[in-house]
């Protein structure tokens, strides 16, 4: 029973590492997914009426796919600090590899909610444009309003991950 | 995926076609044109030219703004979710060849003729086939309840020769119907907005029936029910002045409306006066949705508007054909 709980306390902590890592890249990128295929829908009503706003909305639906990258920053910084990347294997208790999972829910949490408030954000704006296209600075700056969150969840979380000593 | 997720796609590319709307300086040049070949043409260089040029004749315009209306409620209904959205505007066509039908039969019994150059290919049920079952009196085959109404509107003419009576029948059919769908869509600023609707038709038909000196007990059942606004209330204003409606009204969402419209003119003109302020009010009430990318009572807004546009163009042509007086014709315009 011991030994058990010994292998368990030293196992544990890479597996929490691996769930933090999980989470942060599935969960804010689902809602980058998400948030990209409501907008998508928006400017694919535009272009088959225009084709020719095209580029303008690109800019408009890839803004919500920021949240999936900062996700999978945060994923990779958390694998890489506990040694899992490659290198020197690196020994860590099990609420060491908590405290790295706690930090990779800042962004996994505000990375989903953003993304999808940022889809429904820019598909409003990339009606904006198809009416104005003129506007498009404009309509850029109103759904990255959102992102603002993103980049707040982004910060903790690799400020926590910093904060942790192996 | 929710009914308002839905619509994303179809109320981008409403909103995408909203810039073919005529713009006003269009309409003020087709106003100002010396004749109607002018006005044509003028309409020509717009989203009309589709729709002008299967048509050849000048004189044809109704049929070709009948077309371009057509077009456009065949296009919405490819891409929108639920295609019940489009019949809360496609019943009144259903229900104006109904009432086109129907007095052609009496039409006819009285030795008359027919009258199907009025009917309009713009209703939910296709027109030869509607024909087809009135002609043939297969009653059983018709939608919307008109398999036991028709059979009950005729029997009404037969005893009565009363064909206000059958027309408010079919209506009070098509409102009930309106509502039904509104419900069942589970859209609530739709069925808000038929029970506006029902609620402007009361007045003005409140309107018409004073004009022909009615009492309030026979203008009761002239009325349509399930609007917002009581229509016991609504008939007793039947023998007060107009001026006094505004007062009587000013609570219900009508009330300011109302209170623009001038009670001093002719009946015919405070009529036409109140048509507009409704036209243009059922519009207002779904303006709010223009705030929400997601909103199917853009799709609604969006066809109204269509119809407005439509309505315009058809005073302006007729205006043109009849020499209509230009300053009238800019006070009747619906403000879209």
């Amino acid at each position: 029973m011991e030994t058990l709980i010994e292998t368990m306390s030293t196992q544990l902590g890479p597996m929490l590492v691996v769930l933090g890592a999980a989470l942060a890249v599935g969960i804010a990128g689902t809602g980058s997914a998400q948030g990209i295929g409501i907008a998508n829908e928006a400017a694919a009503g535009v272009m088959t009426e225009d084709p020719s706003k095209f580029g303008y909305c690109l800019v408009l639906l890839a803004l919500p796919g920021t949240q999936g990258i900062y996700g999978l920053l945060v994923a990779v910084l958390a694998l890489q600090k506990a040694g899992l990347l490659g290198g020197v294997a690196v020994a860590f208790t099990m609420w060491q590899g908590l405290g790295i999972l706690f930090a990779c829910l800042p962004i996994a949490i505000v990375g989903y909610y953003s993304a999808v408030w940022q889809g429904k954000s820019s598909a409003a704006t990339i009606l904006m444009i198809s009416k104005h296209p003129e506007q498009i600075g404009k309509a850029v700056i109103l759904p990255a309003m959102v992102e603002t969150y993103a980049v707040f969840g982004l910060l903790v979380s690799i400020l926590m991950l910093n904060g942790i000593k192996l | 995926m929710s009914q308002q997720d839905a619509y994303g796609y179809a109320v981008a590319r409403i909103r995408a076609m909203e810039n073919r709307f005529l713009d006003a300086s269009v309409l003020q040049r087709m106003i100002d044109a010396e004749d109607l070949a002018t006005a044509l043409k003028i309409l020509g260089e717009t989203s009309y030219s589709s729709a002008l040029t299967s048509h050849v004749s000048d004189q044809d315009f109704d049929k070709m703004l009948e077309f371009e209306l057509q077009a456009i409620y065949k296009e919405v209904e490819s891409f929108i979710p639920n295609k019940k959205l489009l019949d809360l505007l496609r019943y009144q066509y259903d229900f104006h060849n109904v009432k086109v039908l129907i007095k052609s039969v009496f039409n006819v019994a009285t030795g008359g003729e027919k009258r199907w150059d009025f009917l309009t290919s713009l209703g939910s049920y296709p027109v030869d086939t509607l024909i087809n079952d009135i002609e043939l009196e297969e009653y059983k085959f018709l939608p919307f309840g008109l398999n036991n109404l028709i059979p009950e509107c005729i029997s009404i003419w037969e005893q009565s020769r009363d064909v206000l009576e059958v027309e408010r029948l079919l209506d009070n059919r098509m409102y009930a119907l309106m509502k039904e769908i509104a419900f069942d869509l589970d859209i609530p600023e739709a069925l808000n907005w038929i029970r506006t609707r029902i609620d402007g038709e009361n007045i003005r038909s409140l309107l018409r029936l004073k004009r022909f000196n009615f009492d309030a007990t026979r203008a009761l059942s002239f009325m349509h029910c399930g609007g917002k606004i009581d229509t016991g209330m609504l008939v007793s204003l039947i023998v007060e002045p107009f001026e006094s409606w505004k007062r009587s009204l000013e609570f219900t969402e009508f009330g300011k409306g109302i209170s623009s419209i001038d009670g001093t003119v002719s009946f015919s003109e405070m009529i036409l006066l109140l048509e507009k302020f409704l036209d243009d009010f059922y519009l207002d009430k779904l303006a709010s949705s223009r705030f929400s990318s997601n909103a199917p009572e853009n799709i609604l807004a969006y066809l109204w508007h269509k119809e407005m546009e439509v309505k315009n163009v058809r005073m302006i042509l007729v205006a043109k054909t009849s020499g209509g007086d230009k300053e009238q014709l800019r006070r009747l315009l619906r403000n879209v």
